[in-house]
């Protein structure tokens, strides 16, 4: 009998136990799990999952090169990002308690935000598109760079949002397929920390990505 | 440096009523009324048996620099998340479906705050960080009417420069 772990929230499937939640008796061997088959704690899809390995070997890139271009590529910052600095910088005189200069930077924040363009008659297929990208590419080259300079701060924000990210790849292509039946009789949450998106009606009690306590995980509302 | 309650911490063991000198904690709605506290007091924050009460910093040291690799990685992937977040933020708004909408928006939502903290880890943490005074500073050139210039003013007049 094997086991197998959620690379999400680190819940561990052992075949000798089955899962209950999934209804998947005791002795069911893993390949013959049903592909819809979703991690009871966090809603990871199957794919998500790896062999579990007592003392994991950390995957390290043979690559030390990173292919990030030269400074020329550092473009200014476009209306869109530093609407979302200013965002983030908000929370951050929130947290000092400074609410004058929360005010400012949210001020800041709305109107770059007002500056941006959206394209017209896009659909959520292209932000899968650009998710794959993101997945295949924008993940590896940015965790190469975080490693290679030691940048431990920068690391942590790619670990949260790299399972953010496949979390959100898995439900966008059920909702291609399902459609509005996968949220019809359920909620969904979005965890105000990580961004993790959490579908069911009982939430976890900590955030399975980034281990905030589950009051920071908020419901978004049908209207 | 004022002081700070976390109600979600706080157990009403009422000590930081007793010890302080200016009435500061004792306020209607639990916040304690830093306009009254003295200035690196900290009475309650000693008093207190649940750890509820902290100190806020007045000033923070200079931030970790970031190197190139690690701005143009971020900023790349952060670049991408924005532009997701904008798109599933128009379906959110303009879907004639209320369950798109609704899922539209939590996935927008999502990308918005992948991209702040991918971003943030560009060299945007701390607001009063130099890379965010010159990123502010760069603003002043901006002379669209519509520009909320008394916004960037009031920032760079009231956070105080890292040591």
């Amino acid at each position: 009998m094997r086991e197998f772990t959620c690379s999400i929230c680190g819940y561990v499937y052992d075949e000798s136990a089955g899962s209950v939640e999934n209804s998947v008796v005791s002795g069911t061997k893993w390949e013959t799990i049903p592909d819809s088959f979703v991690c009871p704690v966090c809603g990871a899809p199957k794919t998500a999952f790896t062999p579990y390995e007592k003392n994991p070997v950390n995957q390290v890139s043979s690559s030390t090169d990173v292919n990030i271009g030269h400074i020329e590529n550092l473009k200014e910052l476009s209306p869109g990002e530093i609407s979302v600095i200013c965002f983030s910088l908000a929370k951050g005189c929130e947290k000092q308690h400074l609410t004058a200069e929360m005010e400012a930077f949210n001020k800041l924040a709305n109107y770059f935000k007002s500056k941006t363009t959206t394209a017209s008659a896009k659909t959520l297929d292209e932000t899968a598109k650009m998710l794959d990208d993101d997945i295949t590419k924008g993940f590896a080259v940015a965790n190469v760079a975080a490693q290679v300079n030691a940048d431990r701060g920068a690391l942590r924000s790619l670990v949260w949002s790299e399972k953010v990210s496949v979390i959100m790849k898995a439900l966008l292509e059920r909702f291609a397929k399902e459609g509005n039946a996968m949220l019809e009789n359920t909620k969904i949450w979005v965890c105000d920390i990580c961004g993790f998106i959490y579908i069911g009606d009982v939430l976890p009690e900590i955030c399975p990505v980034c281990k905030v306590p589950n009051f920071k995980i908020i419901e978004v509302e049908r209207r | 440096m004022p002081a700070y309650r976390n109600v979600r911490l706080c157990t009403k063991d009422c000590l930081c009523l007793y010890v302080c000198p200016t009435g500061a904690t004792n306020t209607e709605n639990s916040v304690i009324d830093v306009t009254k506290c003295i200035p690196d007091c900290s009475a309650c924050v000693d008093a207190c048996p649940s750890s509820a009460i902290s100190m806020t910093p007045d000033t923070y040291p200079p931030q970790q620099s970031k190197t190139e690799a690690v701005v143009v990685a971020q900023r790349a992937l952060g670049f991408s998340k924005v532009q997701q977040a904008g798109i599933a933020n128009a379906i959110a708004t303009f879907s004639e479906n209320s369950v798109t909408r609704q899922f539209a928006k939590a996935v927008a939502k999502s990308n918005h705050l992948m991209a702040e903290d991918i971003l943030r880890e560009s060299g945007y943490m701390l607001p009063q960080s130099n890379k965010v005074r010159e990123l502010l500073e760069a603003m002043l050139e901006n002379i669209e009417p519509d520009f909320p210039r008394d916004a960037v003013e009031l920032l760079l007049k009231r956070l105080q420069k890292t040591k």
